[in-house]
């Protein structure tokens, strides 16, 4: 069950289309960069590059391996690439939904970027071993409950169809395990997770919706998240983080793919994402919204648990 | 005058936000019209519902804080307009995380109370002072304020050893 292989074979045309709409647009000056993934030193592993010659489009490719969401290094890496002109940037249909995020939040401009979208079928959990075949087993838990493969209103998006077997739903799973617990029992295991965390704000640094110049968690006048790796401040931090993206999230699934203490941050935006949808009837998507679910109101709000 | 006071064994400490609109005079007008209610309210008075962010919740609870009560305008009453609408919202969202990490909700209330409603604001403090009486104190953030770590637990066989060996 879990040996059963994903198709990605789609992935060989996707990378030449990539590379041909890249050198198109490069050539023709429609872009001064185009952010997408090339392929790093070991085999079958990919790394983020940001192409600016079309020379150099060939460098691009589309593989299981493509786990980044290059939305991030258009708002706090932002800098790092040239400001003149529009940017050419490759995503998936979760990264999709960060950037259109980010242009509801004022933070991108729609006009200013090209997207070339990837149908996608799924990439890998891990790339600690980059050349593994994608299979049941080895897919990221976020492609598990993936609802946008095929992302739409994309300026490039090839012409193929990715082959999406149903699997087993990974945070669904997760979420209704932990609301069948006691409080107790949560809190146990959450402060068994918190515990691990060692600060790093590895989570934070590659969000894309974590763009505050100062966030509230590094300010110590006066300081409301104890900024030391103890169980105290842990937990401040990442409740506060969970609040923060709440409304906001993705899914893109960077923060828990990039935690070395492996804690499972996605669950916690994932159940945030799911009451927000029960209270809110709001999911992010691909259609560019002024206002996020907390941003706004409706006098009509539940309040039944306010006296 | 007094009424006759019940000794405790456990008086819990309750942290009030309220906006200094509306509840913060509702519950000057307790205090006007003589009410009496438990003294383990802490008022802190914010500008409107609006201001007080979850992270203040938090810190609450982490300075030692057994109960929060967080009570502002009625909706539609807002002296901003819509500031209690916005805090309706990030609560509603804001008690759901908490739920989902362990916290017991019984510990937090959220209320609406007007300029003129003294006596709801006696009932809403006492009913939440009571309430986490019986409850007893919230454990969960003091223990983990006192508990020390180093974040690499000693798990493995070869730390053990050097551990041991100290």
């Amino acid at each position: 069950m879990h040996d059963n292989p994903i198709d990605t074979s789609i992935y060989a045309a996707v990378t030449e289309a990539i590379q041909g709409e890249a050198r198109r647009i490069l050539s023709e000056g429609h872009v001064a960069a185009v952010v997408g993934y090339a392929a790093a030193r070991r085999k079958g592993s990919a790394q983020p590059v940001v192409v600016t010659r079309a020379d150099d489009a060939g460098k691009l490719i589309f593989s299981a391996a493509c786990v980044n969401n290059l939305a991030v290094y258009l708002t706090k890496a932002r800098k790092e690439i040239p400001k003149s002109g529009k940017i050419g940037i490759v995503v998936k249909g979760c990264d999709l939904k960060a950037l259109v995020g980010l242009m509801g939040e004022s933070q991108l401009k729609r006009e200013e970027l090209y997207l070339i979208g990837v149908p996608c079928a799924g990439v890998l959990a891990s790339t600690i071993q980059p050349d593994t075949a994608l299979t049941a087993g080895t897919i990221a838990p976020k492609c598990r409950e993936c609802d946008a493969h095929l992302p739409t209103g994309c300026d490039f998006v090839p012409a193929r169809q990715p082959v999406t077997p149903e699997l087993e739903k990974h945070y669904s799973a997760e979420i209704a395990r932990l609301e069948a617990m006691t409080p107790a029992e949560r809190w146990a295991y959450w402060k068994g997770q918190f515990k691990k965390c060692i600060k790093c704000y590895a989570c934070r640094q590659v969000c894309p919706f974590c763009f505050c110049e100062q966030c509230l968690c590094d300010r110590n006048k006066p300081q409301m998240v104890e900024t030391t790796p103890r169980p105290a401040g842990n937990f401040a931090w990442h409740i506060v983080r969970a609040m923060h993206l709440a409304g906001r999230c993705a899914g893109c699934a960077e923060c828990e793919r990039v935690c070395p203490m492996d804690i499972p941050l996605n669950l916690l935006n994932r159940k945030m994402a799911k009451e927000l949808k029960e209270l809110y009837d709001y999911e992010a998507g691909f259609e560019v919204r002024e206002k996020g679910p907390l941003a706004t109101y409706d006098e009509k709000d539940d309040q039944s648990f306010i006296k | 005058m007094h009424p006759e006071k019940t000794k405790h064994a456990f008086e819990p400490k309750i942290i009030a936000f309220v906006c200094t609109w509306c509840t913060y005079a509702g519950a000057d007008l307790a205090g006007t019209s003589r009410m009496q209610y438990p003294a383990n309210v802490r008022v802190l008075k914010f500008p409107c519902t609006g201001r007080i962010d979850p992270v203040f919740i938090l810190k609450a609870f982490q300075q030692g804080a057994d109960g929060v009560l967080v009570s502002g305008c009625h909706p539609g009453d807002c002296h901003y307009i819509a500031g209690n609408f916005h805090a309706r919202r990030r609560f509603a969202a804001f008690r759901k995380l908490l739920e989902f990490v362990g916290v017991d909700l019984g510990r937090l209330q959220f209320s609406w109370v007007s300029a003129a409603e003294g006596g709801k604001w006696v009932e809403m403090v006492t009913g939440l002072t009571e309430r986490v009486r019986l409850m007893g104190p919230m454990q969960e953030f003091k223990e983990l304020a006192l508990e020390e770590q180093w974040s690499g637990a000693i798990n493995t066989p070869e730390l053990q050893e050097a551990y041991n060996s100290i």
